[in-house]
């Protein structure tokens, strides 16, 4: 069956969410549009001049450190989970979970004072920050691999590289999927923060909101980078309905 | 090394006010963790028997935990204004998936022939409820809220970009003078304490999981 065939079947939740997400933008375009505006809040909601380019900015980050999220986490949680590094997988695995106390905001700001505050900073400080879930999800899903798979691929004459690269990488690929999810989406999240750094993102609009105190800028910025994450985050669950192995 | 001995000289100067952040973000965490506990194990038992409820309630948490905290903490601001209100509503939304989930599987893992001679035994679905399915989710339940609970203390140091309370006040305070004298000590200050207390408060919540899990599932 074709993919997109293949989709449409017992997934109405797919469906319907591009729906909401593009009902709820067309309704944020007419009520920003629609609105009064006193000079600064016409200024800061202008769509060709700030909004956009910030809207670019904020994909670019959330592109740019999910790629350096996979290029890192996945080779090192599967170099944890091989026997001779194993012994490692449970330490790395207890600072994973503590690590989720780390506030972005201070990692942010202490990047920033020591690289100075540029894109890469930002890129850097949200790399760092999404990598241990990530690492995590790959450490868990090849566990979770059933050994006596393994066995088996391997008493079929298969070396250990083999049955890594034909038998435990497919069969954690579900769970390695969901990990480049929870990337994108905390890195979507994240980026709504590197304007405290200096770069750029919609969390630009949400500051201009704050700063001069107009609600209408602030809701127009988060609900931008709201509907923003969840618009990822349905691609990314329909990159993971079409790229999961056919058996499982 | 003289960067970590001015550090606690700066530390020990200002200890009343890194005192008083590291309470008020201590409260607001705690308000958060009681209100979303209570709301999800109630969430999570009333869904629990019911395919559709129980995707509906995942699925609605699951949005909530995709929409990037500083969205979630500004885009209460028109209703409620500043503060501790947009503080406690956003962490509250955000700590309700970990806890709703894993009470969902929790309470789903208990065995159905241990219902069932719970049944034998003469005791009605409440009881069932309260005396067998909870006490045997329970260890499911706490791991659901420690995540919570590291996830929401992280995130509380945000709140002082809505002008909430907490720790995060130092951060903003040394990013606003960034390159000055002692602002590098500010920043480190709100990021290391809200560390520190995120792993006091799992240590607590640890602590209190071997005395409140039954001796049979331990």
């Amino acid at each position: 069956m074709a993919p997109g065939l293949r989709l449409l079947r017992g997934n109405v939740g797919l469906m319907v969410a591009p729906v909401v997400i593009a009902i709820a933008g067309v309704l944020l375009a007419v009520r920003v549009g629609g609105a009064e505006k006193d000079f600064s809040e016409a200024s800061a909601l202008q769509w060709s001049e700030r909004l956009w380019p910030q809207l670019r900015r904020h994909i670019e980050l959330t592109m740019w450190s999910t790629f350096w999220v996979l290029i890192i986490a996945i080779p090192l949680g599967i170099l944890l989970t091989r026997p001779r590094l194993k012994f490692l997988a449970g330490p790395v695995l207890t600072v994973a979970n503590s690590g989720q106390a780390i506030p972005a905001y201070g990692l942010l700001v202490l990047l920033a004072a020591w690289l100075g505050t540029t894109f890469s900073t930002a890129v850097i400080a949200f790399t760092i920050f999404a990598i241990l879930p990530v690492l995590r999800n790959t450490m868990v899903g090849l566990d979770q691999v059933d050994k006596s798979v393994i066995e088996a691929g391997r008493g079929m004459g298969m070396s250990r590289r083999r049955a890594l690269v034909s038998i435990e990488l497919p069969l954690a690929v579900p769970v390695i999927l969901a990990g480049v999810r929870t990337a994108l989406v905390i890195n979507v999240g994240m980026a709504a923060l590197a304007f405290l750094i200096g770069g750029g993102g919609l969390g630009e609009t949400i500051n201009s909101g704050l700063k001069l105190q107009r609600d209408l800028t602030t809701f127009t910025g988060a609900a931008m980078v709201a509907l923003l994450a969840l618009t990822v985050d349905w691609i990314a669950a329909v990159a993971e309905r079409v790229l999961r192995p056919r058996g499982l | 090394m003289s960067g970590i001995t001015n550090w606690f000289e700066y530390v020990g100067d200002r200890w009343s006010d890194v005192w008083g952040a590291s309470w008020d973000h201590l409260m607001l965490v705690i308000q958060v963790m009681i209100v979303a506990t209570v709301l999800s194990v109630a969430v999570g038992v009333a869904v629990r028997n019911n395919a559709t409820l129980r995707n509906i309630a995942l699925g609605v948490a699951g949005i909530l935990i995709t929409i990037p905290s500083l969205a979630l903490f500004t885009i209460f601001i028109p209703i409620v204004g500043l503060g501790f209100k947009p503080a406690f509503i956003a962490l509250l939304l955000y700590a309700i998936l970990p806890i709703l989930r894993n009470t969902i599987t929790g309470l789903r893992e208990v065995d159905p022939n241990v219902l069932e001679s719970a049944r034998g035994m003469g005791l009605n679905g409440t009881q069932r409820l309260i005396r067998v399915q909870l006490p045997l989710a329970w260890p499911v339940i706490l791991a659901g809220i420690r995540v919570s609970t590291l996830i929401t203390t992280g995130f509380a140091a945000i709140a002082t970009l809505v002008a909430g309370p907490g720790l995060g006040i130092f951060i903003k305070d040394g990013l606003r003078r960034l390159g000055l004298p002692l602002s590098m000590e500010s920043v480190w200050t709100g990021t290391i304490f809200t560390i520190l207390l995120a792993l006091a408060l799992d240590l607590v919540l640890s602590t209190i999981g071997r005395f409140t899990t039954s001796r049979g599932v331990r």
